[in-house]
């Protein structure tokens, strides 16, 4: 368990943000979003005061508004009304998510997401809400199921996972805790050696390379190889699956204006 | 805390606060495309995690697991957008209440509750400018054509 002495103000930004997050749902039409943002950047402030440093002061900075946009973003990516803001605001968050990964030497992943999330996926959002999205805001965005519920479900969950990731990690710095006792017996998970960092020249040679990209390529077309040819089969029958539906739905959606001429043709196709 | 555990630890926890937000977006929200976009939150904060440990373990393994990821989740959209695409087509809304019927028999009934009213549409007059100056004089049988420019 992390340090007594810290539980009341992580659970006080819980609190906060399980508040915020449920002001800033779309809730019928209530006001208040204004103080959900507000209190939403007290917690985030009392979120990031608990995080351990990086040490230095530049990295800590880098990673607090890293993940500060991240963070944010996502929030407003739930919170829009219009559907069109929230997949813009998603897109501010795989920028983000980029960066952090960047931030964490996984260059190729960094440039992956942005190309094919930002660059293929939100853009396919953006063409079906054009395709799909009444002109005005409509009803069904601004009301949603059981807010309060699951606002504050949500934010129980994020607490018990901080809290599983912060005893586990610390049981590394000989602190202890109850954890320790525990993940002693499963065996190798209390053992020190799988929470000690690997040193750093194997890390120069094989994360952080400085071909990084090479390195990456080696492993994919080497040990992923029977992976990397069934996620090409999978993506073919994405396709061909996405065109069929598409084609399909075209032809029952005209079926029945047609049906007065008698065309056996789309009588049987379905 | 060791740098290196620190920085695992802040991604995790950045990672643990996306799928949250993910989740709660998930759960909430009626229309279905943002319950999409709620879903790849998800998977977003998912991928930091994995990235993160990939770091701390200086294994590529966690990396190999996000390609993968992206490269599903990419046949996945492509897929449920052309699902989405159908089902407005089937009723004229984006809204996933219309397919309650989908649901078990045995749910407790869907209050349909009075829409909320639109805010309203407040239309900026177009901005209009005064003319100003002398119109010109053009000769009555240049009016249809004129030879010079």
């Amino acid at each position: 368990m992390p340090d007594l002495s810290s539980i009341p103000l992580s659970a006080l930004a819980i609190l906060l943000a399980a508040a915020s997050l449920w002001l800033m749902l779309p809730r019928g039409g209530a006001r208040g979003r204004g103080i959900g943002m507000i209190l939403g950047a007290v917690a985030l402030g009392l979120g990031a005061a608990r995080l351990p440093s990086l040490g230095q002061w530049m990295a800590d900075g880098i990673f607090l508004v890293l993940a500060g946009v991240t963070v944010t973003s996502a929030v407003g990516a739930i919170t829009f009304r219009n559907p069109v803001y929230c997949a813009i605001w998603f897109g501010l968050s795989l920028l983000g998510v980029a960066g952090l990964f960047f931030f964490v030497g996984a260059q190729f992943l960094a440039v992956a997401t942005v190309v094919v999330y930002a660059g293929a996926i939100l853009v396919t959002f953006l063409f079906v809400l054009m395709l799909a999205q009444p002109e005005g805001k409509a009803s069904y965005d601004r009301t949603g199921w059981e807010t309060s519920v699951s606002a504050a479900l949500g934010m129980i969950i994020v607490a018990v996972l901080s809290i599983s990731i912060s005893g586990a990690l610390s049981a590394a710095k000989g602190d202890g805790g109850s954890f320790r006792q525990d993940a002693k017996q499963l065996g190798k998970v209390g053992s020190e050696n799988f929470l000690r960092p690997p040193s750093e020249d194997a890390m120069a040679a094989n994360i952080l390379a400085p071909r990084h990209v090479a390195r990456f390529g080696d492993e994919v077309f080497s040990r992923h190889l029977i992976a990397v040819e069934v996620a090409g089969v999978l993506l073919l029958a994405a396709l061909v699956g996405a065109a069929v539906i598409v084609e399909r739905g075209q032809r029952s959606a005209v079926k029945q204006p047609r049906s007065e001429g008698g065309d056996q043709k789309s009588e049987i196709a379905d | 805390m060791p740098h290196e555990l620190a920085l695992l630890h802040n991604c995790l926890l950045v990672g643990a606060v996306l799928f949250g937000i993910g989740l709660v977006g998930f759960v909430t929200r009626r229309n279905m495309i943002v319950m999409f976009l709620s879903a790849e939150i998800m998977l977003q904060g998912v991928s930091l995690s994995l990235v993160a440990w990939s770091r701390f373990r200086n294994d590529f393994g966690g990396q190999m697991l996000v390609l993968f990821i992206i490269a599903v989740a990419a046949c996945e959209a492509a897929i449920a957008l052309a699902l989405v695409l159908m089902l407005f087509q089937r009723r004229g809304k984006l809204d996933i209440a219309e397919w309650r019927g989908l649901r078990e028999a045995n749910q407790p009934g869907f209050r349909e509750e009075p829409p909320p009213e639109a805010p309203p549409e407040v239309i900026e007059p177009l901005p209009h400018l005064t003319p100003a100056g002398v119109a010109p004089q053009i000769p009555r049988e240049e009016t249809d054509y004129r030879p010079r420019m």
